[in-house]
């Protein structure tokens, strides 16, 4: 069997990339340590060079439980481009603090090699071996700060969730193959459209489908698994936690919608009203607790708990079915959740990333430290208006068409219960805007606090912030440069 | 086979199981001599005296060797099965042997790397 190492190109490159990372770091001395950033993000331009020339191809290879196409692809790219902008945000982060930035670096780059290898995985195993090289890093990152107990606490939450949440679906993925007889995608889909009758499935195969489904719930901070988003968000190091609040959930997204659209879309009638109601429940509570925050780091991370209910709503309507109505619901669903995963990348990355400019040798982070921000920094207090109006859904920036096309997917067959998820969300966005307006008021109208001192982003930092705010009203004015790439995306997923 | 068929089957396991213990027991106290003495009430620690209690701290030293072990070990793992297969491979086999022999080295040399990296931290150090 022969390998398509062409087809391994974005994966090797992170690989090689995090090798020689360490390498670089048992060599380097001091000051001179903090020269692997670049060398992390010489190694990201590389795999993205190389995902763009394998752009247009259908490929596979492992048997097909690695495989090449738009889905793939597009997921890679957003992936990489994290990447870099999280690199962006660390450098002087992690220069200026006592931390272990070699170990940093390389866990990073080690955690977002599972992520690259995720849309392409077509198997339950190769699911599951990706989902762990993001979680296992990731453990380690959010603890770095070894001597804080609170970042010790975070990780250790973080860790017991983590491994909580793996026991759950590793039984449910075992109770698929017993019933299946396969780890593939799609022939897991065959053996249930083969085996079972729509309306009178097994009941413990609908079981370990809905184990599966919680323990991605844990890993997208989904209500009632999100206990651990909060305190481990405010305890890790910033960068951890805006990788943690952007890119390992949109992996666990990925992940979440590989197993429902493609392995379980047969089942959709008995996992997508419970999906549905999850989402309702994720938004409502993720906003309502993010109205109490006093912290910023707090608040963002309720807020994306919030979000988080916000992409699980086109699960809600997914269809079991395979006539043309069900496979537009469940494509036009696809999409949205496709393109809110970039808009949210964009925007929440950029958010995370005006706050380390604030906390940058001040350590403020209380949302009382932004009274003023405007004033002091216009270039970070204009970003972060971006980005809050943004995550809220406001014209002019991406935010408002992720929304769009959640209302789109949700309507496509209008039914009652995606009428009730749609009313969700229209109320949560009002709930939403107050604590996000409530910020952006606070930046421009409130005086700033005597000696309140001015902030030094830096530049890495500074280019990244304009960069994103500017992708946010650019996308946010013609939507088509993503929706052109977005809609293109299909779910031929082998069927 | 019906459900009382099941159950019969699992009824006869456990008999056949008790009997059976019960019968090596009867044995074993039929055929040993009795010498009962303090010493074969303490915990076994593999012939060495045993010393404080089951609470006491270990070092957590212990603990990275432990773990590079574990590494290595699944290394030996693999190594194996790929140490028959390479046997029978030539520069004309799919994969070729030298195709095979540079795979297994690049997954020795991250693991040495790994190793390297335990080394330069000063992990290994005892003192």
């Amino acid at each position: 069997m022969a390998i398509d190492f062409g087809a391994l190109g974005p994966e090797i490159a992170l690989a090689v990339t995090a090798l020689v990372v360490l390498a670089a770091d048992l060599s380097l001395r001091g000051p001179a340590k903090q020269l692997v950033n670049p060398v992390a993000a010489a190694g990201t331009v590389v795999a993205i060079a190389l995902t763009l020339r394998l752009w247009g191809d259908e490929r596979s290879t492992f048997g097909g439980t690695f495989v090449i196409d738009s889905l793939a692809l597009t997921f890679k790219l957003l992936f990489l481009g994290t990447l870099l902008a999280v690199l962006g945000i660390s450098w002087r982060f992690f220069a200026e603090g006592r931390y272990f930035q070699g170990e940093y670096y390389f866990l990073i780059v080690t955690a977002f090699l599972g992520m690259v290898l995720m849309p392409s995985a077509r198997d339950l195993l190769t699911l599951f071996v990706a989902l762990e090289t993001v979680s296992i890093p990731a453990f380690v990152m959010v603890g770095l700060r070894k001597r804080d107990l609170y970042s010790s606490e975070a990780s250790l939450k973080f860790f017991l969730i983590g491994v909580l949440s793996v026991a759950i679906m590793l039984l449910g993925m075992s109770l698929v193959y017993g019933f299946t007889g396969t780890t593939s995608l799609t022939g897991i889909a065959e053996a249930i459209a083969a085996t079972q009758t729509p309306g009178s499935e097994t009941p413990l195969l609908l079981a370990a489908v809905l184990l599966i489904v919680v323990g991605f719930g844990f890993k997208v901070s989904a209500v009632p698994f999100h206990f651990w988003a909060p305190d481990t968000y405010a305890g890790a190091p910033m960068p951890v936690t805006a990788m943690l609040a952007v890119a390992s959930k949109a992996a666990g997204f990925v992940g979440l919608t590989l197993v429902a659209f493609a392995a379980f879309a047969p089942l959709a009638g008995a996992w997508a009203p419970v999906l549905g109601v999850v989402a309702l429940a994720t938004m409502t509570v993720g906003n309502l607790g993010a109205l109490q925050q006093r912290d910023v780091v707090r608040l963002l991370a309720y807020s994306s708990v919030a979000q988080a209910g916000y992409i699980l709503l086109p699960f809600g309507v997914a269809r079991g079915g395979t006539d043309a109505l069900s496979l537009a619901v469940n494509q036009t669903a696809f999409r949205a959740v496709l393109l809110y995963l970039v808009a949210y990348a964009v925007m929440n990355i950029g958010a995370f990333a005006v706050v380390i400019g604030v906390a940058r040798r001040s350590g403020l982070r209380a949302t009382a430290d932004y009274a003023g921000l405007g004033a002091r920094s216009p270039l970070l207090g204009g970003a972060m208006t971006v980005f809050l109006l943004s995550l809220g859904g406001a014209p002019l920036t991406v935010g408002l068409w992720a929304k769009f096309a959640i209302v789109e997917a949700l309507t496509v067959d209008v039914t009652a219960f995606g009428l009730v998820l749609a009313a969700g969300l229209v109320v949560n966005s009002v709930i939403a805007f107050f604590y996000y307006l409530r910020l952006i008021r606070g930046i421009w109208m409130e005086a700033p606090a005597e000696g309140a001192p001015v902030p030094q982003p830096g530049f890495n930092l500074s280019l990244v912030v304009v960069g994103l705010a500017a992708l946010t009203v650019v996308l946010g004015v013609l939507p088509a440069l993503v929706t052109d790439t977005t809609s293109v995306v299909t779910l031929a997923l082998g069927r | 086979m019906t459900l009382g068929g099941q159950y019969g089957t699992v009824a006869v396991m456990v008999v056949f199981g008790a009997v059976l213990y019960a019968i090596i027991m009867l044995l074993n106290r039929l055929m040993r001599p009795s010498v009962p003495s303090p010493l074969k009430l303490s915990t076994y620690e593999c012939g060495v005296d045993a010393v404080g209690s089951g609470w006491s701290q270990m070092n957590i030293r212990y603990y990275v060797f432990a773990f590079l072990f574990v590494i290595f070990d699944v290394e030996a793992i693999f190594l194996f099965p790929w140490a028959v297969i390479f046997g029978d491979l030539t520069s004309s086999t799919t994969p070729s042997a030298l195709y095979a022999l540079v795979a297994m080295f690049l997954f020795i040399a991250t693991l040495l790397e790994g190793l390297a990296y335990a080394w330069r931290k000063g992990v290994l150090r005892w003192e």
